[in-house]
C-alpha cells in the first residue's frame, strides 16, 4: 500500500501537467486511512483534466463491484425510484464502478500480465467482449514492446462485438 | 518546351527508383512475414499430429483431477457446426473430461444440441454442480459426461435476474417491515439469488474459447473468477492434439485462488 501512496504522490503533478484524470475505483473501506485521503485529493486534483483517463482498482472485485450494483438499485427501489421489475442489463451496468456515468467504457483490450490466464476477478462483467491479451513479461517489466505487441494482436482480431439476433 | 520536359522526366526518375525499392523492401517484409507465419503453423501442426499419435511421452498421461469443471465458448457463427461440436465432445470424453459446459452467446448451441442429445436429464449431477435446467448425460466413447449447454441469456441478463429477485425480496420485507433497513446484499446472497433463477453453477476450472476473436463473449461473470482462459483458434481447424497440449498446460499451473500470503 505504501507503494500505492508513494506512486499517487509522485505522479500528481505529471497528471496535471499532462491532462490526465485520475480515478480509484475498489472497495476503498479496505484501505489505509492515508491512501483513502491520497486518492481523494489526487482524484479532485485531476477532476477536470481530459486528456486521458486514467483508472486505478486498488481493492477491486468483479464480484463485490456486481454485488454493490445490485445495492444501489436496492436502494433506488427503496426510495421508489424503480420497481423491482424493471432492473434489467443496462440498470444494473448503469450502476457498476465503471457505469457510462463513471464515464470510463468497458475495454477494448485487456491485457493480463505474468503470465497468468486469468481474470482474476477483474472487471468480470465488463469484459465480456474485450479481446484478452496474456503476455509472459511481468508488470514492472512490461514496456512499449510488450504494448505493440498486445496492440498488434488487437488489431489481427475479428471482432463482431457480440452481435445478437433476435431469437 | 523540350527542356523543361526532359527536366520533368530527370526530377521524377530519382522518385520512381525510390517507390520501387520502398514497394520491394515492403513486399520483402511482408514475405518474410508470411513465411514465419507459415514456419510457426506447420510446427504447430506437426506437434499437433505428435501429441495425437502418442509419440510425445510427457502428453500421453493427462492428470485431470484438477479439472473438475470445462467450459467451452463458441462464437457463434462456427456454433452452426454441429458435426465440430459433437467430435469436440467426442475428444472431450475420450480425454476423460468428466463435466463440460459449453457456451456461445446466441444459444445456438441449446437450440441445436439440448433437445438431441442422446441421453437422460442427469439430476443427481445437476445437483452435484448447482447447475440448473440445461444439463445432459452424454456417452461417447463408452465414457460419461456431463454437458451443460448456456446461452447470454445466462450470463449478464442472469445477474439481473438475480438482481431482481434481490431487490424484490429487499422490498417486499421493507415494504412489511419497519422501511429502513438499508440493502446489505453479499456474494453469497447473490450467488443464492443466481441459482433461485436457473443461472447458478459452478466456476469452470479451465475456459477454451473457439473462435476469430479472444473474448469470452459474456460467459457468466460471476462464474468467471480464477478460471484459466485459453484461446484454441477457429473451431473449424481445431486439433485433437491441441485440446491435450492445452488441458497439460493446464494440469501444470499453480493458482493460489486469491488467497493473501499477508494481512492488508
Amino acid at each position: 500500500m505504501g507503494l500505492f501512496e508513494r506512486v499517487i504522490n509522485k505522479s500528481v503533478a505529471e497528471f496535471l501537467r499532462e491532462g490526465i484524470r485520475l480515478r480509484v475505483i475498489g472497495d476503498s473501506s479496505r484501505l489505509p486511512v492515508s491512501l483513502q485521503k491520497i486518492a481523494r485529493e489526487a482524484e479532485e486534483a485531476t477532476r477536470n483534466n481530459s486528456q486521458l483517463d486514467l483508472t486505478l482498482a486498488i481493492s477491486y472485485s468483479g464480484r463485490r463491484d456486481i454485488v454493490q450494483a445490485c445495492r444501489s438499485l436496492a436502494r433506488k427501489v427503496h426510495d421508489k425510484v424503480l420497481r423491482p421489475e424493471d432492473i434489467d442489463e443496462s440498470l444494473l451496468a448503469a450502476e457498476l464502478e465503471t457505469s457510462p456515468a463513471n464515464k470510463l467504457p468497458y475495454p477494448d483490450l485487456l491485457i493480463r500480465t505474468s503470465g497468468e490466464l486469468r481474470l482474476s476477478n477483474f472487471l468480470l462483467w465488463q469484459s465480456a467482449y474485450s479481446e484478452l491479451f496474456f503476455t509472459d513479461t511481468l508488470w514492472p517489466d512490461f514496456g512499449e514492446d510488450d504494448y505493440l505487441e498486445a496492440l498488434v494482436s488487437f488489431q489481427s482480431r475479428d471482432r463482431r462485438f457480440g452481435v445478437r439476433k433476435k431469437l | 518546351m523540350k527542356s523543361v520536359f526532359s527536366l520533368c522526366v530527370q526530377m521524377s526518375r530519382p522518385s520512381i527508383i525510390l517507390k520501387f525499392i520502398l514497394g520491394l523492401l515492403w513486399g520483402i517484409i511482408h514475405l518474410a512475414i508470411s513465411l514465419f507465419n507459415l514456419w510457426s503453423l506447420l510446427i504447430y501442426n506437426i506437434e499437433c499430429y505428435l501429441i495425437s499419435s502418442g509419440l510425445l511421452w510427457k502428453y500421453r498421461d493427462l492428470h485431470l483431477d484438477r479439472l473438475k469443471y470445462l467450459a467451452i465458448v463458441v462464437a457463434s457463427k462456427e456454433a452452426k457446426n454441429n458435426m465440430k461440436i459433437r467430435q469436440l465432445l467426442c475428444w472431450l470424453s475420450t480425454i476423460g473430461v468428466k463435466y463440460v459446459c459449453l457456451y456461445d452467446i446466441e444459444g445456438i448451441l441449446k437450440k441445436s444440441f439440448e433437445p438431441a442429445m442422446n441421453g437422460l436429464r442427469d439430476g443427481k449431477a445437476g445437483e452435484y454442480l448447482d447447475i440448473g435446467a440445461s444439463v445432459n448425460y452424454s456417452h461417447c466413447g463408452h465414457k460419461e459426461m456431463v454437458i451443460e449447454w448456456l446461452s447470454g441469456s445466462d450470463g449478464k441478463e442472469g445477474i439481473a435476474k438475480a438482481a431482481n429477485l434481490l431487490c424484490s425480496t429487499y422490498f417486499s420485507e421493507n415494504t412489511h417491515g419497519n422501511g429502513k433497513r438499508e440493502p446489505t446484499f453479499t456474494e453469497a446472497d447473490m450467488a443464492s439469488a443466481l441459482k433461485a433463477v436457473g443461472c447458478g453453477g459452478p466456476e469452470p476450472d479451465l475456459l477454451l474459447m473457439y473462435g476469430p476473436a479472444r473474448c469470452h463473449l459474456g460467459f457468466p461473470a460471476w462464474r468467471l473468477r480464477y478460471t484459466e482462459i485459453m484461446h484454441m483458434g477457429p473451431l473449424k481447424s481445431m486439433k485433437y492434439g491441441a485440446i491435450v497440449k492445452a488441458l497439460y498446460n493446464f494440469s501444470k499451473k499453480y493458482q493460489n485462488y486469491g488467497k493473501l500470503g499477508f494481512q492488508l
